[in-house]
């Protein structure tokens, strides 16, 4: 057992040793078939077992939105969500928005656009907005606020994500019909 | 996750009542925004999670006219949010939803959730409150219905036994020319906890009711104050009458890491002020 367990803020992931159960489930248009603790947090079962390091932790309370996929076509704190619970659930990470290795055009706003600076929100930012466009191909400025209300940037000071979104719903209207 | 926990997702009622039976200790999965929390820095340790979103009851959301609304446990907030009849019909409850949290958050917490959780400032308490809600038990020995004005404990505590689970609750329906708002004041706009929460309804008779969140250890329905402005026209004098009178059933901690009670205090007269305002400016129109 790590020493670190009655650690209030541990970021650690810990090996329940409980028996394993299989989960069934796609992951940016893959399946995948693995047997896992049942304590594991979707985002660690993505980060640790598939490896897709894109998905950030930040507070691990639902708080920041660093962690922020879309299962089922719904934005999600992976860190809130039980992997068990992803059960046969259809996952888009970071990882899944580029197509053929080229960015799409929302990653491409917001790297026009400046919409970060250190980086660390901006996968979670970038789901949110994913989301957003997919079920309001033409938001308001308010509609963007509150998409991403549950990404924290302590950089950019949200202006420019906005604009990114704003930019990236328009070309997306006019290249993608 | 560090607590241990065997974890369990029945596809029916029954199925989850007789595993709740058989196993003391199981903690009831919903939405998952609170549990998980605690479960993360080991302030619950629970041996049995019982995931309630496979079973058919708590996945329904129905409104029967003359009858009303029932919203089963794993009903999201932002299905509240997203619903138009609700916001048409119990508008200080839409009012609300969009208010808890981020949206991430309302993807999965649950309107059910937000009340077994009991946190004194549940935003969804008051205007469950002030619509007379009832929320549907279930358990191994028989079903039993538990008005929502009764069924908080305390600070985290409900009425709920260790084998029983809520169904969903049930939301009377209203008449027309009902109306409600619900103001909250939180430290930010967006993503925070609510320093008052304040639902206030009119019904067609102009009975005034209302409901007060995050200023006692559970949310709070005003019985006695609406007794007492029972008839009464609301005018600008009686709404500063209500102001000074609701003090009298608040009792805010001193200590909160959010806002001192004396700002409580303040504040939940402002949104009293700010609410009947608004109420009477929605009848006008």
């Amino acid at each position: 057992m790590c020493n670190h367990n009655r650690k209030k803020d541990c970021f650690e992931y810990v090996d329940s040793q409980l028996p394993r159960v299989p989960l069934e489930l796609v992951v940016n248009g893959e399946k995948v078939y693995e047997l896992i603790d049942p304590t594991m947090t979707l985002l660690d079962f993505l980060r640790n077992n598939l490896k897709l390091f894109g998905t950030k932790e930040g507070c691990g309370e639902g708080e920041c939105g660093a962690c922020t996929v879309i299962m089922n076509n719904k934005t999600v704190n992976s860190c809130l969500v039980l992997a068990v619970e992803a059960q046969e659930a259809d996952i888009l990470t970071i990882e899944g928005l580029s197509k053929g290795g080229e960015l799409s055009i929302l990653q491409q706003e917001f790297i026009k656009h400046d919409a970060l600076q250190c980086g660390f929100c901006t996968p979670g930012m970038l789901m949110s907005a994913r989301a957003l466009l997919d079920r309001n191909p033409d938001p308001t400025v308010e509609k963007i606020k509150e998409g991403i209300s549950g990404n924290f940037c302590r950089c950019t000071g949200y202006q420019s994500v906005i604009d990114a979104v704003l930019s990236a719903a328009k070309r997306e209207r006019e290249e993608l019909r | 996750m560090l607590s241990k926990f065997a974890y369990y997702k029945p596809e029916s009622l029954e199925e989850a009542l007789s595993y709740l039976e058989k196993n003391p200790r199981t903690r009831i999965l919903a939405g998952g925004t609170d549990i998980m929390l605690l479960l993360r820095r080991n302030v619950e340790i629970c041996e049995h999670l019982l995931n309630i979103k496979g079973i058919p009851e708590a996945n329904t959301m129905s409104y029967t006219p003359n009858e009303g609304l029932f919203i089963g446990a794993a009903i999201t907030v932002n299905e509240i949010c997203e619903d138009v009849g609700i916001r048409k019909r119990y508008p200080s409850l839409s009012g609300a939803a969009d208010n808890l949290a981020s949206y991430q958050i309302r993807n999965r917490a649950t309107v059910v959730g937000n009340i077994c959780n009991a946190s004194p400032g549940a935003d969804l308490a008051a205007p469950l409150l002030v619509y007379d809600a009832k929320v549907h038990i279930a358990s191994t020995e028989g079903n039993r219905i538990v008005e929502i004005n009764e069924f908080f404990a305390g600070v985290k505590k409900t009425v709920l036994k260790e084998n029983e689970i809520v169904t969903g609750v049930f939301i009377p329906d209203v008449e027309l020319g009902d109306n409600s708002v619900y103001l909250r004041k939180s430290r930010i706009k967006g993503h925070d906890l609510c320093n008052v929460g304040l639902a206030l309804r009119l019904t067609p008779e102009k009975r005034l009711l209302m409901a007060i969140a995050a200023v006692s250890t559970t949310p709070l329905r005003l019985t006695e104050l609406e007794k007492s402005v029972e008839g009464k026209e609301i005018t600008p004098e009686l709404a500063d009458w209500i102001v000074e009178e609701i003090k009298k059933y608040m009792n805010p901690r001193p200590n909160s890491v959010r806002s001192s009670a004396e700002y409580r205090y303040h504040i939940a007269g402002v949104l009293i002020k700010r609410g009947l305002k608004k109420l009477l400016e929605k009848e006008a129109n």
